[in-house]
C-alpha cells in the first residue's frame, strides 16, 4: 500500500508501517499527486473525497493507493478527476493546514487521520 | 413481527424537582438527570434549557436529536447494544413521548455545523423547530480527545432520552399505532399479486463523527444485512454522526424513518414490503464494491421487484448510492433513489459527485448550497462561537446585527435524504 | 396603474392567414389581438396588453436580422414593463421566432420576457436555458392552460418578484436548480414514484442525470496503408505564438493549422496553449502531444496512407461541454466532407 498525505499526524502514525509520500502542500496538491500516481498505473484504494467534512473545508487529505502499478485504472482516474472537479466547484476555504486557526487545524488533522486509519488499519494488519 | 407504538402527546416541557408526565406536560428533575449523566467521567458539566416552537431561540451546534421511548412489552429494550442488552427488538409494545426531543449540543471539533432555529425562515427547514426540545449543553473534562468527547455526548443524549422515555412506561397512550410485518414466505402467500419491495438504507460509516451504530456495532465493520422494519422504531440504529448537518440522519430520523413508515402504510395494499437492507458508506473502495454487491445480492435473495434507496451525507457516499442503484437495476430490480444536491449557490453546478443513466428515478431533498438569511434570535443556546466558524467560512457570514447569511447545509436535517421533509428542487 | 405588456404573435394567430401569408412583414397594432385576449383576461386587471407585434414566420426566419431589429424597435417603442411571445405550441418556425425575439428582448432591451411552447418544439431546446419558456400542450387547444401560467410568470417578472422552481411556475427546466416545498414529503413521493415505475406507468424524476453522450465507435480500418489520418487534439498544441489566441482554459474556439510542411514539431515552431498541465514537456517537444513525427515515419514506411494537411486543436481545460460539442461537430464535418476515414484524438 502507498499512502499519500499532507497530514503530519498520518505521517507520524504510518511512516514506519507502509510506503508514504508526504506532500508539502494543500488538499489540492495531494489530489494532484494522487492523480499523477494514477496516471503512472497505481490504483486508488480509498475514496479521494472520504468523509462528509466538505472537501473545501478540510485542508488535509490522505489517500491510499496500491503500491504496485499496472495499466492505468480508468475507475481510479474517473474518481480522482471527479474529486479535483469538486474542489474546483467548491473553492478551498484553507489552502494549506497552516491557514486554518490552530484548534480547527488540529481537529481537521484528527478527522483526516481517523478517516484514513479506519479504512486502512485493518488492511495493514492483514499484512498488505 | 408486530409492534404497537403507544404515543403520549407532549405539548410542553418544564424543569422541576420531580420527573413525570402529567396532562401532556413533561416535567424534568434536572438535578437527578444531571447526576445520572455526570456518572460519565469524561463530562465536566451538563446544563439544560427548554425551548418551544415559535420561540426566538437558536441552538448551535446540534450534535444529535433523540425521541424518548420505552419498551413496555416484548423482548429487549430501547437502543439495544448501546443502552439496553443486545436482544432483538421490534416486537411487543413501545411507548413514545411524541412532540418532544432531547437535543444534544457540544463542540466536538472546531468546524462543526448544525443549527436549529425555533422561529423565522430557518425554522421552516428543520423538522425539529416543531418540537418541544430539552437541550443539553455538555462540556467535556479538560484534555479528553475528540473521539472520547463524541462518545460522551452521544451517550449522554441516549441516556437522557431513555430516562425520559421511562416516565412513559405506565401511562395510557393518547394514540396507538400498530405496525405489522410478514416473513418472506408468509408475505408471499398473503400477497401473491403485490410487487415485492425492499428498502436499502445507507448508513454513514466512515470514521470519527461519521459513524452509525446498529445494535452497538460500528456499521463500517459490518457487512450489509437485513433487519425488520420495526426494529428501527426501538432504536436498533442510532447516529454517531455530527458532520454534514443538513443531510445526516439523526437518531430521531432513524426512530421515525419516513421511508419505513410510508412503505408500512402501503404494505398489503399496493405493495409487499419485504424488509430493510442496511448497508454502509465506507472509505475503502473495495468496501464500497463489496457492500453494493452484497446489498444487491440480498435484494435478489429476497426476490425483490423494486427497491428504494436512501443516502446519508454527500461526496463519496454519492459513489455508494450510484453503485447501489446501478447494480440493483442491472439485477432487474426497479429502483428509486433519494438524495440531495450540491448545485452551487446559483444552482448551476453539477448536483451529484457521481451519476449514471440507470438512476432514472430520483427524489431530491433540495439544493444544500442555497443561501438563506437567518435573522438574529433573542437567545442562542450552545456554543455561540460556532456561529462564527460556520459563518466565517465562504459558506456564509455572520453579520454585525447577529444575523447569519449561510447555506442551507448548516441547518440540521434541512435536506434529509430519507425524504423526511417536503423540500425539493427542480 | 396596470402594467404595460407587449405581445408578439405570428400571422396565423393574428388571423391574417396560414402558410400563404407566412411572408407577412412586421406590423404593430394597438391593444390585444387573438390569443392576447386570453392573456388579458388572465392578468385580472393587474396588467394589460398595450400593443401587439405581428410577424409572418417565414418572413422572420428568412430575414432574421432585419425582422429582429424591426420587431425589437416596435416592442421598445411601446414602452412595455414585460413582453410575452406566443405561445407557439408545436409550430416549429413560430417557436424559433418566439425564442429569438424573447432572447433579444432580454439581452438587448433588458426587459423581462416570457414565451411558451410545446416541449418538442425545436425552439424549446434552443432557448429554454436563455429565457423562461412555459411548457404548453402541442396545439392551440392548450391556450386555456397556458394563458394563466404565462400571465402569472409575466406579472412576477414585471414586479421583480422571486421566481420559484420550474415545477411550481410551469416553465421548462433551465438547468438552474431552485428549491421549493412540495405538497408531500420526499419518502411519500419516492414510494409513489416506485409504484409507478413498477407498474410501467410514467413518472418524472426530480433530478435528471446529466446526459451521457455516448458515441458508438466507427468500424475498424482495414486498409491502413491507403488511409489518410487526421490529427485532432485537446492538448492545446498551436503554432508558436498562438496566432488565434486560443484560451489556456475554457476555450471558446478551436484552431486549424497546416502541418503539411512539417516532418517533426519542435520548440522552435510549436508550443502548447493549455493552462491545465505542466507545459514544459509539451513545449520541449510538441510531438509528445501531437505525434506528427511518428506518423510521418509511418507514412514513409507505407504503414499509413498519409496525414491530413491540417490539424485541429483546442484546449480541453475547463471547456464547456456545449462548446466542445460545437467544435467536434465542425471538425467532424470538415473531415467527413474531405472523405477522411480515420482520425487520432489526443488529450493530455
Amino acid at each position: 500500500m502507498l499512502l499519500v498525505t499532507n497530514n503530519e499526524k498520518v505521517r507520524a502514525a504510518y511512516e514506519s508501517r507502509c510506503p508514504l509520500q508526504f506532500v508539502d502542500g494543500g488538499h489540492v496538491e495531494v489530489l494532484k499527486t494522487v492523480r499523477d500516481l494514477v496516471h503512472k498505473g497505481h490504483k486508488l484504494l480509498t475514496h479521494p473525497l472520504a468523509g462528509s467534512v466538505k472537501p473545501n473545508e478540510t485542508p488535509f487529505r490522505s489517500v491510499a493507493l496500491t503500491e504496485e502499478t499496472g495499466m492505468v485504472d480508468m475507475d481510479s482516474l474517473e474518481l480522482i478527476e471527479g474529486a479535483l472537479g469538486m474542489l474546483e466547484q467548491f473553492k478551498p476555504r484553507f489552502q494549506r493546514g497552516e491557514d486554518a486557526p490552530p484548534k480547527m487545524r488540529e481537529d481537521f488533522a484528527e478527522i483526516d487521520y481517523r478517516l484514513i486509519d479506519g479504512a486502512i488499519a485493518p488492511q495493514i494488519k492483514q499484512g498488505e | 413481527m408486530r409492534l404497537e407504538l403507544g404515543e403520549i402527546h407532549i405539548s410542553d416541557i418544564k424543569l422541576g424537582d420531580c420527573s413525570k408526565v402529567e396532562n401532556g406536560t413533561l416535567y424534568v428533575n434536572v438535578e437527578e438527570l444531571r447526576a445520572l449523566l455526570l456518572e460519565d467521567e469524561d463530562l465536566a458539566s451538563v446544563n439544560f434549557e427548554v425551548v418551544h416552537p415559535g420561540e426566538s431561540v437558536r441552538i448551535i451546534p446540534v450534535k444529535d436529536v433523540i425521541e424518548p421511548r420505552v419498551k413496555v412489552e416484548g423482548p429487549g429494550g430501547v437502543f439495544p447494544g448501546m443502552i439496553s442488552k443486545v436482544t432483538t427488538v421490534g416486537s411487543g409494545k413501545t411507548h413514545v413521548l411524541k412532540g418532544c426531543a432531547v437535543v444534544t449540543t457540544g463542540k466536538v471539533v472546531g468546524f462543526q455545523e448544525g443549527i436549529i432555529d425555533m422561529t423565522g425562515p430557518g425554522a421552516e427547514y428543520t423538522p425539529f423547530s416543531k418540537l418541544n426540545n430539552l437541550v443539553m449543553i455538555c462540556e467535556p473534562k479538560e484534555g479528553i480527545k475528540q473521539h472520547q468527547h463524541e462518545h460522551a455526548i452521544r451517550m449522554a443524549g441516549l441516556k437522557a432520552a431513555t430516562y425520559l422515555g421511562e416516565l412513559a412506561r405506565n401511562l395510557t397512550p393518547d394514540e396507538t399505532k400498530v405496525y405489522e410485518t410478514d416473513g418472506v414466505m408468509s408475505g408471499k402467500e398473503k400477497y401473491p399479486n403485490l410487487p415485492r419491495v425492499g428498502y436499502v438504507l445507507m448508513l454513514q460509516s466512515q470514521g470519527l463523527l461519521h459513524d452509525t451504530y446498529v445494535y452497538g456495532v460500528d456499521m463500517k465493520r459490518s457487512m450489509p444485512t437485513i433487519i425488520n422494519p420495526t426494529e428501527t422504531m426501538d432504536g436498533a440504529i442510532l447516529s454517531g454522526n455530527c458532520v454534514s448537518a443538513c443531510d445526516k440522519n439523526t437518531t430521531y430520523h432513524h426512530l421515525n424513518n419516513p421511508v419505513i413508515h410510508d412503505l408500512l402504510e402501503q404494505h398489503g395494499k399496493t405493495l409487499n414490503f419485504v424488509g430493510v437492507i442496511i448497508t454502509n458508506e465506507n472509505v475503502y473502495l473495495a468496501d464500497k464494491e463489496r457492500s453494493s454487491d452484497w446489498s444487491t445480492k440480498l435484494a435478489k435473495f429476497l426476490e425483490l421487484d423494486g427497491a428504494l434507496v436512501s443516502q446519508e451525507g454527500f461526496g463519496n457516499p454519492d459513489t455508494d448510492l450510484i453503485m447501489n442503484c446501478k447494480k440493483l437495476e442491472a439485477a432487474g430490480i426497479k429502483t428509486v433513489i433519494i438524495t440531495d444536491e450540491y448545485a452551487g449557490q446559483d444552482g448551476a453546478s453539477q448536483s451529484l459527485a457521481d451519476a449514471d443513466p440507470s438512476a432514472d428515478a430520483v427524489v431530491t431533498g433540495g439544493n444544500a448550497n442555497m443561501v438563506i438569511h437567518l435573522p438574529k434570535m433573542d437567545k442562542v443556546i450552545g456554543h455561540i462561537e460556532a456561529a462564527d466558524i460556520i459563518a466565517g467560512g465562504h459558506d456564509g457570514s455572520l453579520n454585525a446585527d447577529g444575523s447569519i447569511d449561510a447555506e442551507l447545509q448548516v441547518i440540521t436535517g434541512a435536506t434529509n435524504e430519507m425524504g423526511f421533509n417536503k423540500l425539493s428542487a427542480r | 396603474m396596470s402594467l404595460r405588456v407587449v405581445h408578439y404573435i405570428n400571422q396565423f394567430f393574428a388571423q391574417i392567414g396560414g402558410e400563404e401569408k407566412a411572408d407577412y412583414a412586421p406590423e404593430y397594432r394597438e391593444g390585444a389581438v387573438g390569443p392576447g385576449l386570453a392573456l388579458n383576461a388572465a392578468f385580472k386587471g393587474e396588467a394589460e396588453i398595450v400593443g401587439t407585434v405581428i410577424c409572418g414566420d417565414s418572413y422572420f426566419n428568412e430575414n432574421l436580422d432585419v425582422a429582429k431589429k424591426t420587431v425589437l424597435d416596435m416592442i421598445s417603442a411601446a414602452k412595455p414593463d414585460v413582453v410575452i411571445c406566443g405561445p407557439a405550441f408545436n409550430a416549429g418556425r413560430y417557436g424559433v421566432a418566439c425564442g429569438t425575439v424573447a432572447a433579444a428582448v432580454k439581452d438587448e432591451l433588458k426587459l423581462p420576457v416570457v414565451t411558451g411552447m410545446y416541449e418538442e418544439n425545436p425552439g424549446a431546446d434552443m432557448f429554454k436555458t436563455k429565457v423562461y419558456i412555459v411548457a404548453t400542450k402541442n396545439s392551440a387547444a392548450g391556450m386555456r392552460d397556458a394563458a394563466p401560467k404565462m400571465a402569472s410568470l409575466a406579472l412576477k417578472l414585471a414586479k421583480g418578484e422571486k421566481i420559484g422552481a420550474s415545477a411550481e411556475e410551469g416553465y421548462m427546466p433551465n438547468g438552474l436548480r431552485v428549491n421549493f416545498f412540495e405538497a408531500e414529503r420526499g419518502s411519500t413521493r419516492a414510494v409513489k414514484m416506485l409504484l409507478n415505475k413498477l407498474a410501467g406507468k410514467p413518472y418524472t424524476t426530480e433530478f435528471p442525470m446529466p446526459s451521457f453522450d455516448r458515441v458508438a465507435p466507427g468500424a475498424a480500418i482495414t486498409d491502413l496503408a491507403h488511409t489518410t489520418i487526421a490529427l485532432v487534439t485537446s492538448g492545446g498544441i498551436v503554432p508558436k505564438g498562438n496566432p488565434d489566441h486560443i484560451e489556456s482554459s475554457s476555450a471558446s474556439k478551436f484552431g486549424r493549422y497546416n502541418i503539411s510542411e512539417f516532418e517533426d514539431l519542435t520548440a522552435a515552431d510549436h508550443e502548447t496553449a493549455h493552462g491545465g498541465y505542466d507545459p514544459v514537456y509539451a513545449n520541449e517537444d510538441p510531438d509528445r502531444v501531437l505525434p506528427v513525427d511518428v506518423l510521418r515515419k509511418m507514412e514513409k514506411e507505407g504503414k499509413i496512407g498519409g496525414i491530413y494537411p491540417y490539424f485541429f486543436t483546442t484546449v480541453g481545460n475547463g471547456t464547456a461541454v456545449a462548446s466542445a460539442k460545437k467544435f467536434g461537430e465542425a471538425i467532424g464535418k470538415e473531415l467527413r466532407d474531405a472523405g477522411i476515414k480515420a482520425a487520432i484524438l489526443t488529450s493530455t
